[in-house]
Formats: structure tokens, sequence, C-alpha cells
């Protein structure tokens, strides 16, 4: 078997380097854009929100009539320097912190054996879905939720991909990433939005919170995605039915170790996480019917095994000899279904009017589990263009349809957007948010803000 | 018998008439199949654009562009300035099937009918102005009158959804290219004006340059072609979704 991978890699790279030596000069085409991105709550004393400016460079090189390069590099400065001794003041990073992110960076090869397959190597996001942002489909690569209001941002993932065309209106396409990677987690004010709750028996205080995240083991049985999407065109709708076999990239608490801290039921909890492996079928239209615009995106989730939590509370007891422990099923071995359902609508005096329906947010799962989101977006776009303005845009969720009064989260998002010339657009926008019961949004109701974006292509 | 004479006067008032109308519309429906014959006899067509809009103050801007296109129904439109905009693309099919192809989002998005009456991508053209449609297809012709070099025609779009009542479209007499065309809202008012300047490049007229004036907003759009080449033998492969993403 190790054999057989050796010879295959080595004719993989033999036919790129083939195809490089074949290169001919061509431009490289650099491009890129600035963008900063500020936000201050609009509660009194107005902390500031968020702070990010980020530089992105793309690179895109023809290497020969049948091969490119493509990379998008970010550089970028986020959050706020979190200087708290004279030494840190020694220390650039904390001082002025700035990363490097390699958000993609491929060879694709066109007409790749036989001229009906193209393959993708190296890091890229592959995107799934015909839905507007929120893609229920889009499982191969990980989430980017650094930015909750930034919905179905995803990183790009190590991987190799191939796009078969049958002819041009059916196509296969495959993806494999060896290795697994996770979704890395909100930030800044946002960073417990996507964490439940914890509850604890009464009497009890959490003091102390620990845990360690039991990542797959880098096999290929263990550390593997892979994907198989079919597409096509037919009777006027673009559909695809898709397959993907990977873990749950948001990870989910195992195995809980309570330990008294104190007489007054004071506890520390100890918490192993895991990324529990999943099979999740995929579907998707979009088409046109009279003029309107509409798709229509479903997954189905269906875990591999149950999760099962156990909380052992064998401290507690105190006992000389054996453990307490209850266990609590975190998810059910059955499928869950997410799916999505949107339009828009051109009017003739230009006004654009995007409306979604989705049933389970991005951090949702199991058939219980699943709230239900009505987007909507009109804009308008003023003075040859140069002014946009999106008076109505948010959206309206409910926890819990019988008792809707407690359990609902309001969000308006209204934005005005101006072109300041061909290249330099500026946003100003301001988000609110409103709601009662347990659902993301309505965790965001102190954090109502104004934002500030400059965008300058290049 | 006087009675059958009336009646035989009237009858042939009616044929005569009659056959004056058809003539008529023989006359228009040749001349508009002259004008396809000339816009789009090319097998194919590949060539860069260059788009200038002008608003009211005379102040310009500039976008540019790539387009390919094969027969009257494939077309892809990619722009390649301002860097704001540079590989955004749309891929136009039979049936009003169009794509939108967004590189910050890496993938290809079916646009709804709806946008045919918008502009397209901020010029005084809208997409059912770019439609690569023979105008037969479109319009119901009437010839006005032929003055000078031109025929005048009337044309009345087909389809309900047309955000035009009419075109009074001038064609040239001799080689059958339109030099003008002014467009009439749902009443009645007149609310754009084109213009196209024509050179034959091989054996085709080519619309070297071609100006849409919005006369409500007085904006100005002149598309200027370049590096025009006809009949490339262009597959159909060349006009897929796969093609659009590269």
């Amino acid at each position: 078997m190790k054999r057989v991978n050796l010879i295959f890699i080595m004719i993989t790279v033999l036919l790129i380097s083939t195809n490089i030596t074949k290169a001919q000069e061509s431009n490289l085409k650099i491009s890129g854009k600035l963008l900063t991105d500020q936000r201050f709550l609009l509660e009194s004393p107005n902390d500031w929100a968020w702070n990010e400016n980020r530089l992105t460079l793309n690179f895109d090189k023809k290497i020969t009539d049948n091969s490119k390069f493509y990379s998008e590099i970010w550089l970028r400065n986020i959050g706020l320097p979190n200087i708290s001794s004279s030494a840190d003041l020694y220390n650039k990073n904390i001082v002025d912190p700035y990363n490097l992110e390699v958000r993609e960076a491929y060879v694709q090869l066109f007409g790749f054996l036989t001229e009906d397959l193209d393959v993708k190597i190296g890091r890229q996001r592959i995107t799934w879905g015909t839905a507007d942002k929120l893609n229920p489909t889009d499982n191969l690569n990980p989430y980017d939720l650094e930015d909750i209001l930034d919905f179905g941002r995803h990183r790009g993932s190590d991987a190799i991909s191939f796009d078969y065309y049958f002819n041009s209106e059916f196509s296969l396409q495959g993806a494999y990433i060896p290795f697994f990677q996770p979704a890395n987690m909100p930030v800044g004010i946002f960073a417990n939005a996507l964490t439940p709750a914890m509850e604890l028996p009464q009497g009890m205080t959490l003091m102390e919170f620990t845990d360690q995240i039991n990542m797959p083991a880098y096999n290929l049985g263990e550390s593997s995605t892979a994907g198989l999407k079919f597409k096509g065109f037919a009777a006027g709708f673009d559909f695809s039915l898709s397959y993907v076999w990977g873990r749950d990239g948001m990870p989910i608490s195992i195995y809980n170790t309570f330990t008294p801290v104190d007489a007054i039921g004071g506890i520390s909890i100890n918490s192993d996480l895991s990324f529990y492996r999943t099979h999740i079928f995929g579907a998707d239209m979009a088409g046109s019917i009279g003029g309107v615009g509409v798709w229509a995106e479903a997954a189905a989730f269906l875990p591999e095994s149950e999760v099962i939590m156990t909380n052992d509370l064998s401290a507690m007891y105190a006992l000389p000899s054996g453990s307490v422990t209850q266990d609590s099923v975190m998810l059910e071995k059955e499928v869950y279904l997410k799916f999505i359902l949107g339009a828009d609508y051109n009017f003739a005096n230009g006004t654009y009017l995007n409306v979604q329906y989705l049933h389970g947010f991005i951090n949702e799962r199991g058939r219980d589990n699943l709230n239900d989101y009505f987007f909507v977006q009109l804009e308008r776009k003023f003075f040859d263009d140069k002014l946009k303005l999106a008076p109505l845009a948010g959206g309206f969720i409910v926890s819990d349809w019988s008792d809707v009064g407690n359990n609902y989260a309001l969000v308006y998002v209204p934005e005005v957007s101006y072109m300041a010339t061909d290249n330099a657009e500026i946003i100003l926008s301001a988000a609110i948010f409103d709601g009662k019961g347990d659902n993301i949004f309505s965790g965001l109701k102190d954090y109502n803000m104004m934002m500030f974006k400059l965008k300058y292509s290049f | 018998m006087k009675k059958i004479k009336i009646k035989t006067i009237i009858f042939s008032v009616l044929i005569i008439a009659g056959s004056m109308f058809t003539s008529n519309a023989q006359d228009a429906n040749t001349i508009l199949k002259n004008v396809d014959n000339v816009m789009y006899s090319p097998k194919d067509m590949a060539g860069k654009t260059k788009i200038v809009l002008i608003d009211k103050a005379g102040k310009e801007k500039t976008r540019e562009a790539t387009i390919i296109q094969k027969g009257t129904d494939k077309r892809i439109f990619r722009f390649t300035a301002p860097s704001s905009q540079a590989g955004i693309a749309v891929l136009s099919l039979p049936n009003d099937v169009m794509y939108l192809y967004m590189p910050a989002y890496g993938k290809e998005r079916r646009i709804s009918s709806s946008v045919k009456n918008q502009k397209f991508a901020g010029t005084d053209f809208s997409y059912d102005d770019m439609e690569a449609k023979p105008n037969a297809e479109k319009y119901t012709p009437k010839l006005l009158k032929t003055e000078g070099d031109v025929h005048v025609l009337e044309l009345t779009p087909k389809s309900q959804k047309s955000e035009y009542s009419k075109v009074i479209m001038k064609v040239h007499k001799t080689n059958f290219y339109p030099v003008s065309a002014e467009f009439y809202d749902k009443g009645n008012k007149k609310i754009k004006e084109g213009k196209s300047v024509y050179v034959k490049i091989g054996n085709y007229w080519n619309a070297q340059e071609m100006t849409m004036t919005d006369l409500k907003k007085n904006h100005t759009t002149k598309m200027i072609m370049s590096d025009v080449k006809y009949d490339q033998g262009l597959s159909d492969e060349e006009f897929t979704v796969r093609k659009l993403k590269q």
C-alpha cells in the first residue's frame, strides 16, 4: 500500500514538473485589498469591539496554457494589544501584533491526464452550496468563526481535489483532505458566542474550568476528510448531490471530571473534548422562476456513532473505592437535517431583495437543537451606483415555536456604502441585537455596535 | 347591381390595404433580418472592450473587459479593470441562464432573470440591451419611413417583461447595420439614446464604438471595441461554468 502511494506521488510530481518545465514566461498578476474594519459598542463607555487591519495579497500566475498558480495571503493586525507588564513593551508581537495567514496557495492543472479532468493541489477553498453565504452543504473546509458577523467564512484546507466534466452540463467533483483541521472559534467580544452555557447541579459553583482536546490521530483512517459531489443542469435548474465523510469541526465534551475546591460548593471541571465523525449527505439547486432567483440547499448529518458525555463525580463523593459517573447522550446516532431556502429579485427601479430561511445554524447539531432563522436584505443603489443603501437587513430567529416571546432574537444590520473612487469603498453600518432565550444572537444583545469599514482594491 | 359594385370596391380596398400592410411588414421584417445578418453572421467573436462612463458633469470612469461570444446566445464578459472589479465575469447562455463569477467568493452564482432590466455593471446598457439575441426574435418591426441613408424602424418588444414600449431604430440602407436607436419606456417617453459606429473587419461589420445615453440621468456610456477577431473556431466548451471560473 505504502509502495503504491509512493509511486502515485512520484508520478504526480513528475507530471506537475513536466508541466512546469514547459512553462512559458507570462505575467504574474498581483492584486489585493486593504481593509480596515473598526467597530465600537453603542453603550457607554463605547468600548472598542473590533479592530482589524488586513492586507490581502493575491498572486495569480498562468504557468502554462493548462496550469496556473494562485494564492491568497492575509497580513493583518487583529484585536487590541494586550500589554500587561513592562516586559511586554520589549515584545513587538504584543505591542503591535501582526500575523500572516496563507488562505489559499495551490496549483491547478486543467485537462490533467484527460482533457475533461481538472486537478487542484494545495491549500484551497472548496466552496459548496447554492445559497447565499449560509451553506449547510459547505463542510469540507473548516469554519473560520473568528468574526461571528461574517457568517459562513471558511479557511482553506491542504487538499487535493478534482473536477471531472462528463460534458458541459454534468460533472463530478472529488476532494481529499489528509489532515483534519478544526474550526477556529470567535475572538474578542464574540469569544463566548458559540459556547453553550454549562448547567450545574443546584448548589454548585464553577470556580475553575480546564480542558484538553483529543485530536484525531494523524493517520488515513482518523484524520482524513473526503467528499464527492455530482453537479448537473437540467430543465433550467442547477442541482447537485454530495457526500462528505468528515468530522464536525467544533469540539464536543465527552468526559467531565468534577473536583470540589472548597466546602461551599465550589468545583473545578476538567473536560475532555473531541471531534466526532459524521456522514453528510447534501443536495442543492438554483434557478429562476418567473424572474425570481430561487435556491434551496439541504444537508443530512448522520453521526457515525452516538456521542455520550460522561460526568465523573467520584471526587465529589470521596468514596474509598469505585467511581460515580453519570452518562448523558449529547448526540443520537440519527439523521438531522439542516436546510436553507432562498429567493432574490431585482426590481425595475434598481432595488434588490434577498430573503432566506435557514433551519439549523453553523453551531447547532442534533434533531432537537436546530433553530429557525429568517434573513432579509433590501438594498438600492443611487448616484450612478456610487451610494448603496441597505435600510432593511438582518434576521429574525426563533429557538422555540411554542414560546416565541421568550425564545427569539432580532438582528438589524442597516448599511450605507459609498464608492469614493473606483477602487475605494467606505461602509458604515450598525448591528443591533435583541432577544430572549438560548440562541446565538440573543446572547449578543449587550453588544450593539457601530461598524466602519474601508476597502481599497489594487 | 349597385350593391354588388359597392361590395366589390370595399373588398378591393380591403385587399389592397391588407397587401400594403403585408408588404410594409415584409419590408420591415426583411430589413430587421438583414440587420441580424450583419450583427450576428460571425460564428464567434473575441475582443476587448473599454467602457467609458461619463456622468452629467462630464467626469469619466473607465472599465475594461474581455468578451468572447459564440452565435447569438453564448457569451462570457470578464472585467479586467478597475481592480475592484477585475476577475468578475458573467456567462450568458440560452434561455436566460446567466452565471456571475466573483473571485472573492470562489464560486459561480446563478443570476435571476429579473436582472435583465437592470443596468449592466453600472453602464447605461441593461442586461437586456447586451443580450445577443437576434432583433427579429425580440421585436415586431414596422417600417416608419426611409430617409437619406437610413430606414427608420419602429420595434415593439414581443416580451411583456421588456422595460421598453418601443425602440426606434435607424438602419443603414445599404449595409444594414443599426446606426442609432431610441428607447421608449412604458409611458412612451424617450429614456435612452444609442449610437453606433461600424467598421468592417474582414467580412464583417463591427460595432467599434457604441454610445448609450440615459436621458433622465444625463449619463453616457461608451463601449469601444478593440483586438476583435472573428471566426476563431471557439468551441461550446469555452462557454461553460468550468471556463468561467478559470
